[in-house]
């Protein structure tokens, strides 16, 4: 499939808006948050692609934002006659109040530790994730330090 | 036999820096494992969002000890993407020459580490030997030894010296000798290949989903490579092929891995003599450069362990408003149960060292 193909396939998605292209091998778009799981399946079942890069979690102030990259490996969508790889970079947009979206860790295997990432710096809750625990911060730390309302904690220490 | 759950590390022999494996046991065979991280966390996007854009390369090249040029490169790639900086030809030259000598030092690095994981120190002593003279290589431009801060927003910080391209000649062709000397040593080697072999196996529809990229992926026999599907500075135009290696058909186990890496420092060489025949003479650095973005970008580089992401939001300030930092290793350590289960205990070390595993990069 070439990747003029995928975008026009892509946006006539429900709930999918904003579809363009950033580079020659990008696509860039937004998608509603409840129909993103239907959206990430078809994704990695029809158009092929295997890898998700990265999750990233933004504190937008006041709503936040979840990026996903995805990649197509085995080129599945084409860029002309070259060899370059695919990749659709998704944009999901959630309520402060409700930062919930559902886990995309069972289509993904790799995404399990990204999700976790953004849950623990970020307080981005995935559900349906089989293992949501903190993973770079200990256990019971307070808060979420990467959103931009955390407030540092100064410990006085006793002497 | 009763299950039970045994744990390894944060100090212990196998881990390469401070990780634990918690590892269930049933007798001598693993059934689960559950990695743990966050030993090394020192906030890097957080530390990153409060200092400006050109000050932060010094943050990138901590992020890996063994590999920092290909860090710093990736973010200062996004950089450079993010604020539309155009960099003089030669740099882009420079910087593939410095990338793949860092490649090399970081897979000699793996190598000599991997090595005293399966009981061989001798080989530790040899690789490290050889990661010396391409550390001293690197030396040359950049002044240091082991965190370069060479490539910079705009380009290099300096051009290579004279006599730099004699000097490199003389490594390799050094190195390529003994290369085929640890040929003989490790490759037909009995105990090498009986500790290495039919050991850690998956395939690469797992390694895809999963998450797992870089020299393991190729480990596996998938033809992907990003400095050729996505290609950055000036590795289009240099002569070279993709490094892959199968176990079987599909699948990959530690001694796939263990060719790749070797054959991979061979086209390493292969990139640099190409860049210094194809080299341009001009400046290695762009006249203007901006201090403040806005707007998003992301690059991705090919990373000595796998790919390397990043991605940055700017607010039209001189510092990122959000920087993300996609490290290879986090999530081939987050597969680690998927490739354990089912080997005995003795076989941890030979599989979680086949990885290249880097703290540094993983827990940020």
């Amino acid at each position: 499939m070439e990747i003029k193909e995928l975008i026009q396939e892509l946006s006539a998605f429900k709930g999918v808006s904003n579809a363009s292209m950033i580079r020659d091998n990008v696509v860039k778009l937004d998608i509603d948050k409840n129909s993103s799981k239907e959206f990430f399946t078809k994704l990695r079942d029809d158009f092929g692609f295997e890898h998700c890069s990265l999750i990233t979690a933004i504190d937008n102030q006041p709503e936040f934002e979840l990026v996903y990259h995805f990649t197509s490996i085995n080129k599945s969508v084409t860029v002309g006659s070259t060899d370059m790889s695919v990749m659709t970079e998704v944009h999901v947009f959630l309520e402060r109040d409700t930062p919930t979206i559902e886990s995309i860790s069972d289509l993904w295997g790799g995404a399990n530790w990204h999700e976790r990432e953004a849950f623990d710096l970020m307080g981005i809750y995935f559900v349906g994730h089989p293992d949501l625990r903190r993973v770079l911060l200990p256990e019971g730390f307070a808060g979420h330090p990467l959103r931009k309302d955390y407030v540092y904690e100064i410990h006085e220490e006793e002497w | 036999m009763a299950e039970m759950w045994i744990s390894m590390g944060p100090q212990h022999p196998m881990t390469h820096g401070l990780w634990t494996l918690k590892v269930k046991v049933d007798g001598e065979t693993i059934t689960d494992a559950d990695p743990e991280l966050g030993y090394l966390h020192r906030s890097v996007e957080k530390m990153g969002e409060r200092r400006k854009y050109f000050m932060n390369t010094t943050l990138t090249d901590r992020l890996c000890y063994a590999s920092s040029t290909t860090w710093t490169h990736c973010y200062v790639l996004t950089v450079e993407e993010l604020m539309n900086v155009e960099i003089p030809e030669r740099a882009k030259y420079v910087r593939t020459i410095m990338l793949e000598l860092q490649r090399l030092a970081s897979h000699l690095m793996w190598a000599g580490s991997y090595m005293p994981d399966l009981g061989h120190i001798t080989g530790a002593l040899y690789f490290w030997r050889d990661r010396e003279l391409f550390l001293n290589l690197l030396e040359v431009p950049s002044g240091s030894r082991l965190l370069y801060n060479y490539i910079r927003i705009g380009g290099v910080k300096r051009d290579l010296p004279d006599g730099f391209v004699e000097k490199a000649e003389r490594v390799m062709k050094l190195f390529e000798q003994r290369l085929d000397e640890y040929s003989d040593l490790f490759e037909n080697s009995k105990i090498f290949r009986m500790r290495t072999e039919d050991v850690g196996k998956f395939t690469a529809a797992q390694a895809q989903n999963l998450g797992i990229t870089g020299p393991n992926m190729r480990g596996c026999g998938t033809k992907f490579d990003l400095r050729r599907n996505d290609p950055y500075e000036i590795y289009e135009e240099i002569d070279w092929d993709i490094q892959t290696r199968e176990a079987g058909p599909g699948y990959g186990d530690c001694f796939s891995r263990y060719m790749v890496r070797i054959d991979e420092m061979k086209e390493s060489m292969r990139i640099i003599r190409d860049c210094f025949k194809k080299m341009p003479k001009g400046p290695t650095l762009a006249s203007t450069i901006p201090v403040r973005a806005q707007g998003e970008a992301f690059r991705r580089t090919e990373d000595s362990r796998g790919e390397a992401l990043m991605y940055i939001v700017g607010d039209g300030t001189d510092r990122p408003y959000r920087w993300k930092i996609k490290s290879p290793m986090f999530t081939t350590i987050s597969a680690a149960p998927h490739y354990l289960k089912g080997y005995k205990v003795a076989d941890i070390p030979a599989i979680m060292g086949s990885v290249d595993i880097c703290i540094g990069e993983t827990d940020k």
